[in-house]
C-alpha cells in the first residue's frame, strides 16, 4: 500500500542543508499497524507528512496504491487527503467555534456530500467512538481525551484507508492515551491501516511493527512481515 | 464542496466573530451610504429645480420682456410692457396653445380700519390655479363666478392675514380698502407645494376683472402660457413671441425661458456637485476596503492553524481561496446593504424635510451593492490568496 523508495527530505538553512531524512526505504502494507519511534528532531513528524501528502521529498520516489505522489498536481493530493487518508494530532486541531459535530462534518463537506447524509455519518462516527452524548459540545467544552476521540472521529468519518496519528497520546493522561489506543486497536481488527508516532513505548506496543528513526534514517524496523490476517 | 456549503461556512466565520464584522463593514456602510445619500439629494434637488424653472411639467412657459442691452438696468424700460386683452385672445386662438395664464401685479397698501399692510396685489382668473396650486385654510379661493361678475372680493395671504387681523377666521367677511376701493375678504390662501428655499410673500388675490377700479387698465403684466403638449412648448412659444415682437413698439424683445437649456444647465450642476461629493464618498469606500482587506488579513493570520487543518483534510487551494473570498464579500456585502438602507433613511428625511420627491432608484441601489461586491472580491483576493498559498505542514505548526 506504502512504498517509500529513496526518499530524501532536505531543508536548505542560508548555505547550511539540513538532512531531515535519509535515504528512507519503507514498505507497508494493507491493515499494518504500525508505529514510528526516535528521538526528538530526529524526523518522524516529517516523515508522517510524507505519507500523508502534505509535504513532498526533495528526491525519491512514493507510491500510494501504486501512484506515484509527486507527479500529482495539488488538486489531486487534497482528493487524496479527503478520502484516503484520517490524520490524528498530538494538538487534536478541532476548530473552537464549531461543535463536536460539525468538526467531524468537516471532511464530508470537502467531498461535496449532502448536509442530511453528513449529519448521519457525524453522528455514526461520534457514536464509534463513545461521544454521542456530546454532539452538540464545542471542543472547550470537552475533555483532552474527549477532544482527541472527537478528532478519531473526523479521522474516520471518510472510511480512509489509512490512518496517521503523529503522538495521538502526547497531550493526553495516562487513563485517556490507553482509551485512545483501545480505539486505535479496535480500528485495526476491523481492517484500517494505522502508522503512529510515539515516544512512549507502552504506546508504541500497541502496534504489530515498531520503525525506528534517528536523524533521518530507519535503524531499526521490529515486527516486520509481521502481517496480521484479514 | 457546495458553493452553498461555502456560504454558510463563511457567514459563521463572520459570525463568530460580531463586534469585528460590524466595524470592519463600517467604512463600506459610511462610504455606500453616503453616495446613496449624496446621488439622491442631487436628483431631488434637480427634480425640484427643473421644476419650478420649467413649469412644473405642466407644459407651462413665461414669456417675459428683454430690453435692449443699454436699457438692461433701467426701471423704466419695464412700464411700457403690457398685454392687452387682444393679444391674449391672440395668443388663446392659436393651434399649439391650450390656455393663456395672465395676471397683474402692484406692490401696495391694503387697510383694515387704522392697520395697513405692504402686500403684492395680483390680479388673477381662475386659470392663475394651474400655475400654482392653492388651498384655502379659511373660507374659500375665488373662483370663475368672481371673476367673471367684477366681484369685489379678494383673499389674502395668511402673512397678510397676521398683520391685519387678531386670528385667522377673523378676517373672512371683513371689509379690507385697497387704493381706497373696500374689497370684502373671502378667504385666506395658501400656496401648495411651496419649495423649502421659496420666500412666503404677503400677497393678495383678487379678479382680474376688479383690476381697472384699481389701475384704469385691463392690460396683463405677466403672462404664461400653457401648450397643448411637451411637443407643443417649441412651436407655441416661436408663435406667441413671434406675435409680440411683431406687435411690439418696444425696442427690447419678447422672450421665453428655454427650458430645455435650463433643465440641462441644472442637471450640469447637480451632475458636477453629485460627481465630487459622490468621489469623496468613492474615496470613503475605497478606505472602507482597504479596512476590509486589513481585517481579513488579520483574520488569515490568525486562523492559520485552521487553514492548515482545513487543507490537511482535503480543502483545496480553490477551497481556501473561495471561503476567505465569500467572507469578505459578505462583509462588503452586508455592509452595502445596511448602507443603502441608511442612506435611503437620511435621503428620505432630507427629502421630507425639504419637500423634494424621495429619488432613490433602482440602478443607484444596484450599483451601490454590485460596487461592494467589487470592492469585497478586490480587496479579499489578497487575504483569500494568502490564505490559499499557505503550505499546511508549516500552517499548522504555527503558534
Ligand atoms: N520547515 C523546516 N525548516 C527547517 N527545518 C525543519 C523544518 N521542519 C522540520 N525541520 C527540522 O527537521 C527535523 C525533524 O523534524 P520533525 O518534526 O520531523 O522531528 P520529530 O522526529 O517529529 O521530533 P519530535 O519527536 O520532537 O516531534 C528537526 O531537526 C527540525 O528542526
Ligand atoms: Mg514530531
Amino acid at each position: 500500500m506504502i512504498h517509500l523508495k529513496n526518499l530524501d527530505k532536505q531543508y536548505k538553512n542560508g548555505d547550511q542543508t539540513l538532512h531531515v531524512l535519509n535515504d528512507i526505504h519503507l514498505k507497508i502494507e494493507e491493515n499494518e499497524f504500525v508505529a514510528i519511534m526516535g528521538p526528538s528532531g530526529s524526523g518522524k513528524s516529517t516523515l508522517m507528512n510524507m505519507i500523508g501528502c502534505l509535504d513532498q521529498p526533495t528526491s525519491g520516489e512514493y507510491l500510494l496504491h501504486g501512484t506515484d505522489v509527486a507527479s500529482q498536481p495539488e488538486k489531486e493530493l487534497a482528493k487524496v487527503r479527503n478520502a484516503q487518508i484520517g490524520f490524528v494530532f498530538q494538538q487534536f486541531h478541532l476548530l473552537p467555534k464549531l461543535s463536536a459535530m460539525m468538526n467531524v462534518e468537516l471532511p464530508l463537506i470537502y467531498g461535496g456530500i449532502k448536509k442530511k447524509e453528513r449529519k448521519e455519518r457525524a453522528r455514526l462516527a461520534l457514536e464509534k467512538v463513545g461521544l454521542e452524548d456530546r454532539v452538540n459540545h464545542l471542543p472547550n467544552q470537552l475533555s483532552g481525551g474527549q477532544k482527541q476521540r472527537v478528532a478519531i472521529a473526523r479521522a474516520l468519518i471518510n472510511e480512509p484507508s489509512l490512518i496517521l496519528a503523529d503522538e495521538p497520546t502526547g497531550a493526553l493522561d495516562s487513563k485517556s492515551g490507553t482509551q485512545i489506543m483501545e480505539l486505535f486497536t479496535q480500528l485495526h481488527h476491523e481492517g484500517a491501516t494505522l502508522i503512529m508516532v510515539t515516544h512512549e513505548q507502552e504506546v508504541a506496543d500497541y502496534a504489530r511493527r515498531i520503525v525506528t528513526v534517528r536523524d533521518g534514517e530507519i535503524i531499526k524496523d521490529r515486527g516486520h512481515e509481521n502481517v496480521v490476517p484479514r | 464542496m457546495s458553493f452553498l456549503d461555502s456560504v454558510k461556512m463563511a457567514l459563521r466565520s463572520l459570525w463568530s466573530h460580531r463586534l469585528r464584522s460590524m466595524l470592519t463593514m463600517l467604512g463600506i456602510i459610511i462610504g455606500v451610504g453616503s453616495v446613496i445619500t449624496v446621488v439622491a439629494i442631487g436628483k431631488g434637488g434637480e427634480a425640484v429645480l427643473t421644476s419650478q424653472f420649467a413649469g412644473g411639467g405642466n407644459n407651462t412657459f413665461e414669456v417675459y420682456y428683454m430690453p435692449p442691452d443699454e436699457e438692461l438696468m433701467d426701471y423704466d424700460a419695464y412700464d411700457d410692457v403690457a398685454y392687452t386683452t387682444e393679444d391674449l385672445r391672440a395668443i388663446q386662438e392659436m393651434p399649439s396653445v391650450n390656455q393663456v395664464i395672465a395676471y397683474a401685479y402692484n406692490s401696495t397698501n391694503v387697510v383694515y380700519h387704522q392697520e395697513a399692510a405692504g402686500a403684492q396685489i395680483l390680479a388673477i382668473n381662475e386659470n392663475y390655479y394651474d400655475l400654482n396650486e392653492f388651498t384655502a385654510s379659511s373660507g374659500r379661493l375665488l373662483d370663475n363666478r368672481d371673476v367673471d361678475n367684477g366681484r369685489r372680493v379678494v383673499t389674502l395671504s395668511t402673512g397678510v392675514v397676521e398683520e391685519l387681523f387678531a386670528a385667522n377666521d377673523e378676517a373672512v367677511g371683513q371689509i379690507v380698502n385697497i387704493e381706497g376701493v373696500p374689497f370684502e375678504v373671502i378667504g385666506v390662501h395658501e400656496r401648495e407645494n411651496q419649495s423649502f428655499f421659496a420666500f412666503q410673500v404677503d400677497e393678495v388675490l383678487l379678479p382680474q376683472s376688479s383690476w381697472p377700479m384699481l389701475y384704469g387698465t385691463d392690460n396683463m403684466d405677466m403672462l404664461n402660457v400653457q401648450a397643448n403638449s411637451a411637443d407643443d412648448i417649441e412651436i407655441a412659444s416661436h408663435a406667441v413671441t413671434n406675435y409680440l415682437n411683431d406687435q411690439s413698439t418696444l425696442s427690447g424683445e419678447y422672450q421665453v425661458l428655454n427650458m430645455e437649456e435650463i433643465e440641462q444647465g441644472i442637471s450640469q450642476v447637480t451632475n458636477v456637485t453629485t460627481m465630487i461629493i459622490g468621489g469623496v464618498a468613492g474615496i470613503s469606500l475605497l478606505v472602507g476596503g482597504i479596512g476590509v482587506m486589513n481585517i481579513m488579513l488579520v483574520s488569515v493570520t490568525e486562523r492559520t492553524r485552521e487553514i492548515g487543518l482545513r487543507k490537511s483534510l482535503g480543502a483545496t487551494r480553490g477551497n481556501i481561496l473561495l471561503q476567505f473570498l465569500i467572507e469578505s464579500v459578505t462583509l462588503t456585502t452586508i455592509g452595502g446593504l445596511i448602507g443603502i438602507m441608511l442612506g435611503a433613511g437620511v435621503a428620505n428625511t432630507v427629502s421630507l424635510i425639504a419637500g423634494w420627491p424621495f429619488l432613490v432608484s433602482i440602478p443607484v441601489v444596484l450599483l451601490g451593492v454590485g460596487f461592494s461586491m467589487f470592492v469585497g472580491i478586490v480587496f479579499g483576493l489578497l487575504p483569500a490568496n494568502k490564505a490559499a498559498k499557505l503550505d499546511p505542514i508549516e500552517a499548522l505548526r504555527h503558534e
